[in-house]
């Protein structure tokens, strides 16, 4: 029994409670994707839009443009981005970087978490361990991975490494990449520190979710007589299906937004070999000043990044209940 | 959340043959390696002479080369002023930002658990909307960098704290009500109903009773918040110029302005990255907690 001002309370209380972020995501989200999505069909740049300076540098002050708002509506961006060879470079970069990188992460990620999963000495610590590189920003990752991966074999310990190698192997070349320098194995080198510092991610998750495994089940297969393998593809990979959806989707997202990396360690090149989608939409925005064409591009990448999210939820949908019957 | 006792899949006197045990341990010997050298490779730069660094590579102080503490004196000497600033705008952005953050998640994710609502246009109930928030997190930033660019323009908000913390608080929400959500939603509703008999107000009972319960779920958003504003790179760069360039925007810069002084860039990253790994340090419960919490529900 709540009296009448308990409810006209709750009433109010009720929209206190939510309203803040409400209104924080829509003037700073919803609205900014919509005037985006605007943009993209204007010609503005900055500084104005082409129309409106001309009409500056003839000294017309009222009336320009669409509806006097001095830039113009075109559709030019759009077929703009059909002709780029430049974003086609970068969409594909980006597609790359989000297949290779997850499938690296959670592979790499699941072996670790099944061998983490199994007691020893140490295991707390090497949890904390494991935390560290997810921890930092990723421009610091970056630059340790600068130094490490520079195919000067005077600064550089893998050079030095790959170096010696050759030397005890006594091959007849010294093994020598050029990581940041050749066009194949520039975007290898961002994989490697994205991964670098992701895995750990995957495996901790991936290790609470083999946790949560009650032992009852292993020890009915165990009697069964399952081997280890049987054990694992049967058992812990059907179970463990729901959470790696979610951490790959998670991986999968964030990878899109990749930018840092890129930036600290080849600058998108060499030539456009590693930009990704976001650091051209970044360069067209506020290198060029060209928020017009920036925006469509960032609706090209906004469009990917739902079609992702969706057909990877529509198959893992499928998946698990083929794998339930 | 009580957190449950880890199972083991075999007792401690484990019946496993000694290579097993011999694979495991070097597995993980190996990848704890992975992980932490190049943070020695950091500690070591940042202590080299610059003639060590492109003369070597040199790996044992002491043995390889002679550790100098010049840079770390550069960096807190004449530099003193430039680490300082920067590390505070970060330090500022980053706790302005998980304050807010904490308090509207709270608060939504209070509301979300606790009210009923009906967004009737939109025909969207509770569930809904709280997916709506979560489906914000991983909206791609750079869809955000014209209509933020030229917003924080309109209003003056470029290259200001109050700008930076409020893109920062706008990441950070819809995680911060997802978390907060998922854990009152395990918090019994009967002490803040006695609370309210006893004549408190609604927000009496969230305030004094809630909140404090709920530490545990606060902690875990605040950590997460802090940290992401902490690292992050693109909207730093975006939105500031001068005033109120962060660590990430600085030691990314380092590039350009004074040639590439790994030795210094070294000791400047490890201050960047040194509140966070202490924070890791101290509350890694709360972070496994945290990832699983956002992964696993989620």
């Amino acid at each position: 029994m709540q009296s009448i001002s308990t409810v006209r309370e709750d009433r109010l209380m009720k929209r206190v409670f939510l309203s803040p972020a409400v209104v924080i995501l829509f003037a700073l989200s919803v609205f900014p994707l919509i005037w985006s999505l605007g943009i993209s069909f204007t010609d503005m740049q900055r500084g104005g839009s082409t129309i409106a300076r001309q009409a500056e540098a003839e000294g017309i002050t009222e009336g320009v443009g669409f509806l006097g708002m001095g830039f113009e509506l075109t559709g030019r961006n759009y077929q703009r981005l059909i002709g780029d060879t430049r974003l086609h470079s970068t969409v594909r970069n980006t597609m790359i970087y989000v297949f290779f990188g997850v499938t690296i992460q959670y592979v790499v990620g699941l072996g670790l978490a099944t061998v983490l999963n199994q007691p020893f000495h140490g295991r707390n610590l090497v949890r904390v361990i494991f935390l560290m590189p997810m921890m930092i920003t990723p421009v610091a990752a970056a630059y340790t991975g600068r130094m490490f991966f520079d195919s000067n074999a005077l600064r550089s310990p893998l050079a030095h490494f790959l170096r010696q190698l050759s030397k005890t192997l006594q091959l007849e070349q010294t093994i020598l990449v050029p990581w940041f320098t050749d066009i194949n194995w520039a975007p290898i080198a961002i994989l490697l520190i994205d991964a670098w510092q992701w895995i750990p991610f995957m495996t901790l998750i991936l290790l609470a979710g083999m946790q949560s495994i009650p032992e009852d089940i292993y020890e009915a297969a165990r009697v069964d007589g399952a081997n280890i393998l049987q054990i694992f593809w049967r058992i812990t990979l059907p179970i463990l299906f729901p959470i790696s959806m979610t951490v790959i989707l998670i991986r999968g997202l964030e990878i899109f937004k990749i930018i840092d990396v890129i930036v600290v360690t080849t600058g998108g090149g060499p030539g456009s070999a590693t930009e990704s989608l976001t650091l051209y939409i970044f360069e067209q925005a506020l290198s060029n000043g060209n928020y017009g064409y920036a925006s469509a591009i960032a609706y090209i990448l906004l469009i990917l990044v739902i079609i992702f999210a969706s057909v990877f939820l529509a198959v893992g949908r499928r998946w698990s209940s083929s794998w339930e019957r | 959340m009580p957190k449950p006792r880890r199972k083991r899949l075999l007792p401690r006197s484990s019946r496993r043959p000694l290579w097993q045990s011999a694979i495991l341990y070097l597995i993980v010997i190996v990848w704890c390696f992975i992980v932490l050298f190049p943070f020695y490779w950091l500690v070591t730069t940042s202590v080299k002479r610059p003639i060590d660094v492109s003369r070597g590579p040199n790996y044992i102080p002491y043995v390889d080369f002679d550790p100098i503490p010049d840079h770390w004196q550069e960096m807190f000497g004449s530099q003193r002023e430039s680490t300082l600033r920067h590390f505070r705008n970060s330090l500022i952005a980053a706790a302005g930002s998980t304050l807010l953050s904490v308090i509207i998640g709270a608060m939504a994710g209070y509301g979300l658990s606790r009210f009923r609502y009906y967004w009737g246009r939109l025909g969207w109930d509770n569930d809904n909307i709280a997916f709506w928030i979560i489906s914000q997190r991983f909206l791609p930033p750079a869809i955000f960098i014209v209509p933020f660019v030229l917003l924080y323009n309109q209003f003056g908000l470029i290259d200001t704290y109050a700008g930076l913390i409020l893109a920062y608080t706008m990441f950070n929400i819809p995680f911060a009500v997802w978390i907060m959500r998922d854990f009152f939603n395990g918090l019994p509703i009967d002490l803040e109903e006695s609370a309210r008999v006893d004549g408190a107000t609604r927000w009496q009972a969230f305030y004094r009773i809630v909140l404090p319960l709920s530490a545990p779920g606060l902690v875990v958003v605040a950590i997460f918040s802090f940290i992401f504003a902490w690292n992050e790179y693109l909207f730093a760069l975006m939105l500031s110029n001068f005033n109120a360039i962060t660590m990430p925007v600085l030691i990314a810069g380092q590039n350009n302005t004074r040639g590439i002084e790994w030795w210094f860039i070294s000791a400047l990253t490890l201050t960047a990255v040194a509140p966070v790994i202490i924070i890791g340090l101290l509350l890694e419960r709360f972070i496994t907690r945290g990832l699983t919490a956002g992964a696993i529900k989620g």
